[in-house]
């Protein structure tokens, strides 16, 4: 799996990943992700548009982000949910707990990221 | 010749590393989607399997890398039965409960997919020690939707 971090505007994180989260890659984003919601961080995003697998490691790792987001109070968002990751979110009633996004375009709409 | 057709059981065994998580999930997979089950049903039935083992990586052997997994997979004309055997410290099934969903957490989730999932589960005590856990997914009609 893959991990990559970029700030796409001041304040603004965003962590892509790629391949599957799983027992196996969760701690890797775990590390990542958390460190994210540091002071000066105004919005967290998850890009998830490349992950076709989830178990729940990696939901519990969200979750986690989840915690820290809103002991914050910084915003968080995940991006590009797949049909079978988003099955998963369903199954463990969370779908309605974390602020979803289609894409970054839809999230971003009207915003310049920095160049 | 499909999977339907092969007399007796498939067996994987696998080391009780995370890393390995993968091949028991291509298994379950390919497995799954050749007896025809709905796409949502295999995956629900993978994640079953996924969770189940990493249980038993985090639990039964406390992250030890380097202990056995055995999975047996018995196909039947009504259903697929799935068995995981580890050697690990027998954790008391009567404690494999899942979290209350209600109450936003890390944790806690793999137990309530694998009953999600599964049709019937039930975990033994083998007297030679570790845990036997039985997982049994009903199998559709081919025609007609559910019964």
């Amino acid at each position: 799996m893959t991990i990559e971090v970029k700030e796409r505007t001041p304040g603004v994180s965003v962590v892509a990943l790629a391949g599957d989260v799983d027992m196996s890659t969760s701690p890797r984003v775990r590390e990542v992700l958390l460190p994210c919601f540091q002071q000066g961080t105004s919005h967290v995003v998850v890009d998830l548009s490349r992950v076709s697998y989830i178990d729940s490691s990696g939901i519990a790792t969200l979750v986690e982000g989840l915690q820290l987001s809103r002991r914050g109070g910084i915003r968080f968002t995940l991006v590009g949910v797949s049909p079978s990751v988003d099955a998963v979110f369903e199954l463990a009633y969370l779908k309605d707990v974390f602020e979803m996004a289609p894409g970054m375009d839809e999230l971003f709409q009207g915003e310049l990221p920095r160049g | 010749m499909s999977l339907e057709e092969i007399h007796g059981p498939v067996f994987l065994e696998v080391p009780s590393d995370p890393a390995s998580l993968f091949l028991v999930r291509c298994l379950t997979d390919r497995l799954t989607q050749r007896l025809g089950f709905p796409q949502s049903e295999v995956d629900r039935v993978v994640l079953a399997v996924d969770e189940a083992c990493a249980n038993i990586i985090r639990h039964a052997y406390g992250g030890r890398l380097g202990e056995r997994i055995h999975l047996t997979y018995l196909v039947g004309e009504e259903r697929l039965e799935i068995r995981i055997r580890d050697f690990g410290s027998g954790t008391d099934p009567v404690h494999f409960k899942p979290r209350e969903l209600a109450d936003v957490r890390p944790g806690g989730l793999g137990i309530h997919f694998i009953r999600s999932a599964m049709d019937r589960v039930e975990y033994e005590t083998p007297p030679d020690g570790g845990t036997l856990l039985t997982m049994i997914k009903l199998r559709q009609p081919k025609e007609g939707g559910k019964e």
